[in-house]
């Protein structure tokens, strides 16, 4: 984190990205919901799978927050446990 | 007593307004034991993300529910019998959701996306069964 911060404020290098934040931080943050499909949505990859918080900068906890609701809405048939 | 959010869903054979009956049949059997249905929304045929005994589509509804577990043990036994019933999803929540649900303002959702900035970028890249971590 520190070293990514020091790197930022010299002059901007290329393929240097910027950190990102927790989509479910901070204010008007969207509400996880296990009904909310829309959402749920984005956290999952073409194959139905649950896209690891490394990339999609979910924090800890609201990743098994997010892992929770998706779990049961696979369950109650809005989302697929698998796409072939 | 305790608050509950409750989905079910129906065959995709049985008509619109046996579901109907079903809710007040579930409802009844909740006012029975003490409890009060707070909210009652039906989301229509859905199709299912999979097949569940053999149907393809399911009639969804929701009910939101102030009963203590009696009543929710009673009437999840009943569901259980009733063969219309595909599968159903009792959840304990703090408090109940006001005004329609996720599933009902999608409609309006929809424009509202863009400027919330979409999908996390990158997300797309997961695609691999097995990749090597990228950091």
């Amino acid at each position: 984190m520190a070293i990514r911060d020091l790197t930022t404020s010299q002059a901007r290098r290329p393929f240097q990205r910027r950190r990102k934040t927790c989509p479910f931080s901070g204010p008007n943050a969207p509400k996880i919901d296990y009904k909310d499909v829309r959402l749920l949505q984005r956290y999952v990859s073409e194959r139905g799978k649950i896209v690891p918080s490394r990339i999609t900068a979910v924090s800890a906890l609201k990743q098994r927050e997010l892992a929770q609701a998706i779990k049961r809405a696979r369950f109650i048939g809005i989302m697929p446990y698998a796409v072939n | 007593m305790a608050l509950y959010e409750h989905i079910f869903l129906a065959r995709q054979d049985v008509s619109a307004q046996q579901v109907e009956e079903l809710t007040t049949a579930l409802t009844e059997i909740l006012t029975n034991n003490g409890g009060k249905v707070t909210k009652n929304e039906y989301w229509g045929v859905k199709t299912l993300s999979y097949r569940i005994r053999k149907n393809r589509k399911a009639h969804y509804s929701l009910l939101n529910i102030d009963a203590p577990h009696t009543a929710v043990a009673e009437m999840e036994r009943q569901m259980r019998i009733n063969e219309d019933i595909l599968r159903f999803l009792t959840i304990r929540v703090d408090e109940l959701e006001e005004g329609p649900s996720a599933m009902m303002q999608k409609r309006d959702r929809d424009d509202r996306d863009g400027d919330r900035g979409g999908r996390p970028d990158r997300g797309d890249r997961f695609g691999g069964e097995r990749r090597p971590r990228r950091f």
